[in-house]
């Protein structure tokens, strides 16, 4: 690892200060856990690292009934997994960090970490997405609201600028008759970041037949996250049938951009979401019959 | 660009001058002379280089040494008590859960971790909270073996 200076900002202000100032030679940092990586293997030198770990401001879970759930982008993957909180109101995310990775990089990594470096293979945004989250970025000229959906550009990249901050994670309250599932699926060993991950998530009409939404979200099949909008629009305003979700998987299946790799070949990853996608669907759909105001 | 951190190591306070760039592992090792720790895939994937940071296990290959000025750090080397060694290197030993031994500093503080957090973990418990932990000679069962044993032993002793 090349040496660099070591910054401690106490407040979201000074850190976006730090980051104006010194522009493309500064990097936040996180919990560590990818930019170590890229650190020590080159690819990034930043000069100046930002460590936001001292910032109480971007800490903590909280729950408001009518704003929902606001996660600090320094709560970390073992916070999501362990607290009662999210155990309580959405208990999926709970659940899904438990697959997460490792124990120690869930100890480390943070939620903002996981969403601002864009990695490609992760498992937050599919479900955070799915469930409508939105994002607080910080910047020197004050704050922006976006939806997470807007962040991704491309491969590890985000729209956020340089010297801004993403400061808090906001999941919407799910509306009455919501269900979700995310399926992670992992070929080669269980610990080994996903070759797939899927997230349905319906929200029901009050005869708890028809669909009012639905989200199907994919990820590791496309430089971003994807949301398989055609097989949303076939499944959206009508009866749940199991033809149709058949068929809303075959158009996932053909919407998604997978490449091949190490973790499974591009026809093979299509067919796997076409798979899951059927699996998930019957889930989301029972768990939103039995909605008891959580996901 | 050095600077002085305050490490408490295995309980006891050690000042040392680190560069941005050093990691905890180097410092442990290096500086300290701690070298139960090892450096592994040097990714975060096989927990060789394992220490515990304020009671929770992390790879010191991946931390930063400034990042853990004013923090707590547990090594392998502080576990044993006046030359006793501690519950789960005993257990370790009883079950055969080494070979070459380089994975097991981070397999038994990982462990200790669990432990801690949660005395009596199911089989299924161990089995997720160990994952990130890898053994090339293949003594998982042992290692299961052995952390059931310590878990066990506890749950007698506390009737
Ligand atoms: C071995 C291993 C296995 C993994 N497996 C999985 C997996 O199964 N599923 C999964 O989802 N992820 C997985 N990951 C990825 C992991 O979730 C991320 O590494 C972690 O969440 C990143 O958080 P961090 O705090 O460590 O980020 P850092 O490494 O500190 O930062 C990452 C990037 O984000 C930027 N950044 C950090 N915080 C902010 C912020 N608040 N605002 C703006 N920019 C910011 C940094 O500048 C940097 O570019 C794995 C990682 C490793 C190393």
């Amino acid at each position: 690892m090349k040496n660099f200076e070591y910054l401690e900002p106490r407040s979201v202000q000074e850190a976006c200060q730090l980051l104006r100032q010194h522009g493309e030679e500064a990097r936040i940092f996180a919990g560590g856990t990818s930019l170590s990586i890229v650190m020590k293997q080159g690819f990034f030198q930043p000069k100046y690292l930002v460590n936001i770990k001292k910032i109480p401001d971007l800490t903590g879970i909280r729950w408001d009934p009518k704003r929902g759930l606001t996660l600090g982008a320094l709560v970390t993957h073992r916070e999501l997994e362990t607290s009662p909180l999210i155990q309580e109101t959405f208990p999926i995310l709970s659940q899904i960090e438990e697959d997460v990775a490792n124990i120690r990089v869930r100890v480390m990594g943070t939620v903002g970490g996981n969403l601002a470096y864009a990695e490609p293979l992760t498992d937050l945004p599919q479900i955070l997405i799915a469930l409508e989250a939105s994002i607080r970025v910080a910047g020197p000229d004050g704050d922006r609201t976006m939806s997470l959906e807007e962040l991704f550009v491309d491969y590890y990249e985000t729209s956020l600028r340089p010297d801004e901050i993403l400061t808090e994670v906001l999941v919407p309250t799910p509306p009455p008759r919501t269900g979700i599932e995310y399926i992670r699926f992992s070929s080669s060993s269980v610990i080994d970041k996903p070759c797939l991950g899927t997230a349905v998530r319906f929200t029901l009409e009050e005869d708890l037949e028809t669909v009012r939404t639905a989200r199907v979200v994919l990820g590791c099949v496309a430089p971003t996250p994807l949301r398989a909008r055609q097989a949303e629009a076939l499944l959206e305003g009508k009866r749940y049938e199991v033809q149709r979700v058949k068929e809303a998987a075959a158009f996932a299946s053909r919407e998604c951009k997978p490449v091949s790799d190490l973790r499974g070949s591009e026809a093979y990853k299509r067919e796997m979401v076409r798979v899951l996608v059927t699996r998930a669907a019957p889930r989301a759909f029972e768990k939103a019959r039995a909605f008891r105001g959580q996901v | 660009m050095s600077r002085f951190i305050t490490l408490s190591v295995n309980e006891v306070s050690r000042r040392v001058e680190v560069e941005p760039r050093e990691t905890l592992l180097e410092v442990i090792r290096d500086h300290l002379g701690l070298t139960g720790a090892k450096l592994g895939c040097d990714i975060q994937v096989c927990g060789a280089c394992t220490l515990l940071v304020s009671g929770k296990p992390v790879s010191s290959c991946s931390f930063l040494a400034v990042d853990a000025d004013g923090c707590e750090v547990t090594s392998i080397e502080g576990l044993s008590c006046n030359g006793r060694l501690h519950r789960l290197q005993e257990a370790f030993i009883e079950t055969g859960g080494l070979q070459c031994g380089f994975c097991t500093p981070g397999f038994i503080l990982t462990a200790k971790a669990l432990l801690d957090e949660q005395p009596h973990p199911s089989e299924e418990q161990i089995k997720k909270y160990m994952a990130g932990n890898l053994c090339r000679c293949g003594c998982y069962q042992e290692i299961l073996d052995a952390i059931q044993k310590v878990a066990g032993r506890r749950a007698v002793q506390n009737g």
